[in-house]
């Protein structure tokens, strides 16, 4: 396809799937290799609406904050074994985008997976619960008991005794404190 | 003539103010290719240019002179009763500013009056700062003109920070602060502040000022410019806000900081604060349309419990413990705070709870270099 045609396409798209406006302007403003690999992938994956305005912020924002394209963006690795990978057309849509986000924001990912990792080696009795800030936009661990009886009660309670610890590295990290080895992690 | 650093389309100066001391001042300062309007009534001036392409900077190129018609003195905008507050009264003696950081909180704040307003009644706020120093026999206050505008953007061609150092000297309860991103510190020199006048100025990283603070003076500049109004005798003092979590900003900073201290001596500095880049969605989305090639804007931020974007916690208190950590090292107990950060926040990155507002801004005000907010 030439980019006329591209172009074409991608507007037809936009109005099957009622995209907005502004949006169609953000994609059809990309380069033309971007425009076409964004238009081929959407296809592929068969994304939706809200997809698509999701899939094009997290992408041009990728593009700016690394200084590369659109196109390079979806030709990584990642991507491709992404959009590669079997399954349904909706999952696979739905793990394109979380790749997206993964990409977008590294830092962040990485500490909520360091943070879920301290919380599941806590082996904590599973009616306690200790929950993350959403996005980690708070310093508030949030910790809830479920219990039927004063026995069960003390049981939890010793369990989070004996977790003291543990919990502490996890509300120190929150608060921007290393978790030991990592003490030396550049921001 | 005096040089101005930054361009102007247009003077609007609206009814009364013509033979303002003001208004003569910039007049003879402006170049002659510069048109003056005179106008019954500047406030359709300050509008936006909707026909402009980017209204926001159009309006910082038109400049108006007119009187304030409320006063002048307010409590800081950004104080909230969420956050730990560090007491800090606005003089507000004019609005927006020739320079143009992609971040600035006043793109929305001042979206429906851009033009750069400057008051030809700017002495009345002296009754203002007399009656308030009256209301209060023995507090002190600290009284700062840089936060709906750069204090010493303009001051080439307006001189009005004589006039200020001048007042603020000869009253012992009040310290004015003027707050600035440029090395204009022509007017201060040869004055005597008598230990009662603040200059501060935004530090960022190299990359921050190159990406993202638009006609500003180089972050090497303005250190330079503080050791010479030190050694001018003014007290001094840092602002890292907004600080900005890219990738190798902790190693950026921590330099800046060096480089700081190699410059002007820990114990000299009165204070520091701190803040993150914080966004309100509106802010965020206009910022962005502004400045659609700064990747500073595209940072790992969050939707916060405030409705602000901000770097996600743990990154950005991270960064603010690295840098309050390099100014201990520095041996000196500087005053610290936080803008627009909660007291449990604080907590975390000083060790301690928060004085009261009201407490840190007499603690800043004071002249001595024992002051400690901490």
């Amino acid at each position: 396809m030439n980019a006329d045609e591209i172009d074409a396409e991608i507007r037809i798209m936009a109005g099957q799937r009622r995209l907005p406006p502004a949006h169609l302007e953000r994609w059809l403003a990309l380069d033309e290799a971007s425009r076409g690999a964004l238009l081929a992938l959407a296809r592929k994956l068969g994304l939706r609406t809200g997809q698509l305005v999701s899939a094009l912020e997290l992408l041009e924002e990728i593009a700016l904050r690394e200084r590369i394209t659109v196109a390079e963006v979806l030709g990584r690795d990642e991507i491709r074994a992404v959009a590669d990978a079997p399954g349904s057309g909706p999952a696979r849509a739905s793990a394109f985008i979380e790749a997206l986000r993964q990409i977008r924001l590294p830092r962040l990912k990485k500490m909520q997976e360091r943070l879920r990792a301290e919380i599941a080696a806590l082996k904590l009795p599973n009616r306690i619960s200790v929950v993350l800030p959403k996005a980690l936009c708070s310093d508030e661990l949030r910790i809830s008991l479920q219990v039927r009886s004063r026995d069960e009660l003390g049981k939890l309670v010793a369990a989070l005794n004996r977790s003291s610890a543990g919990l502490t590295r996890i509300i120190e990290m929150l608060g921007g404190g290393s978790p030991g080895d990592d003490a030396k992690d550049e921001i | 003539m005096l040089k101005m650093k930054f361009d102007l389309d247009a003077v609007f100066i609206e009814r009364g103010c013509a033979d303002s001391a003001l208004a003569a001042r910039i007049i003879r300062s402006i170049p002659a290719s510069v048109p003056v309007h005179h106008v019954a009534d500047a406030r359709e001036a300050a509008k936006p240019a909707h026909d402009a392409r980017d209204p926001f900077g159009a309006g910082k190129r038109r400049m108006i002179i007119a009187r304030r018609k409320t006063p002048f003195l307010m409590a800081c905008p950004a104080g909230s009763s969420k956050f730990a507050c560090c007491g800090y009264l606005v003089l507000t003696l004019a609005s927006n500013c020739p320079m143009d950081c992609s971040y600035c909180f006043l793109q929305e704040y001042l979206a429906d009056n851009p033009a750069f307003q400057l008051y030809a009644n700017f002495a009345d706020s002296f009754e203002e700062l007399d009656r308030l120093i009256q209301s209060a026999p023995g507090r002190s206050f600290r009284v700062g003109t840089g936060e709906l505008a750069d204090s010493l953007a303009f001051d080439s061609i307006t001189g009005i920070s004589r006039e200020l150092v001048e007042f603020f000297a000869a009253r012992e309860n009040l310290t004015l602060e003027l707050k600035t991103k440029t090395d204009e510190i022509g007017n201060l020199i040869g004055l005597d502040p008598r230990g009662r006048v603040l200059v501060s100025w935004t530090l960022s990283s190299d990359a921050v000022y190159r990406s993202s603070e638009n006609r500003t003076a180089s972050p090497a500049a303005r250190i330079a410019a503080a050791r010479a109004v030190l050694e001018a005798g003014y007290r001094v003092a840092f602002h890292f806000d907004p600080l900005i979590a890219y990738p190798g900003a902790e190693r950026d900073y921590v330099r800046l900081i060096d480089e700081l201290l190699d410059n002007v001596p820990a114990k000299k500095i009165s204070f520091i604060s701190m803040g993150g880049l914080r966004m309100t969605p509106g802010l965020r989305s206009i910022a962005r349309r502004r400045f659609s090639a700064d990747p500073m804007l595209c940072g790992e931020d969050v939707l916060a419990s405030d409705g602000r974007f901000r770097t996600f916690t743990p990154l950005r208190l991270k960064l603010y413990r690295t840098l309050a950590e390099r100014f201990r090292k520095a041996g000196a107990e500087i005053p610290a705070y936080l803008c627009m950060e909660p007291a449990s926040i604080h907590e975390r990155v000083f060790g301690e709870t928060p004085p009261r507002p009201a407490r840190i801004g007499e603690r800043l005000a004071s002249t001595g270099n024992q002051a400690s907010s901490r």
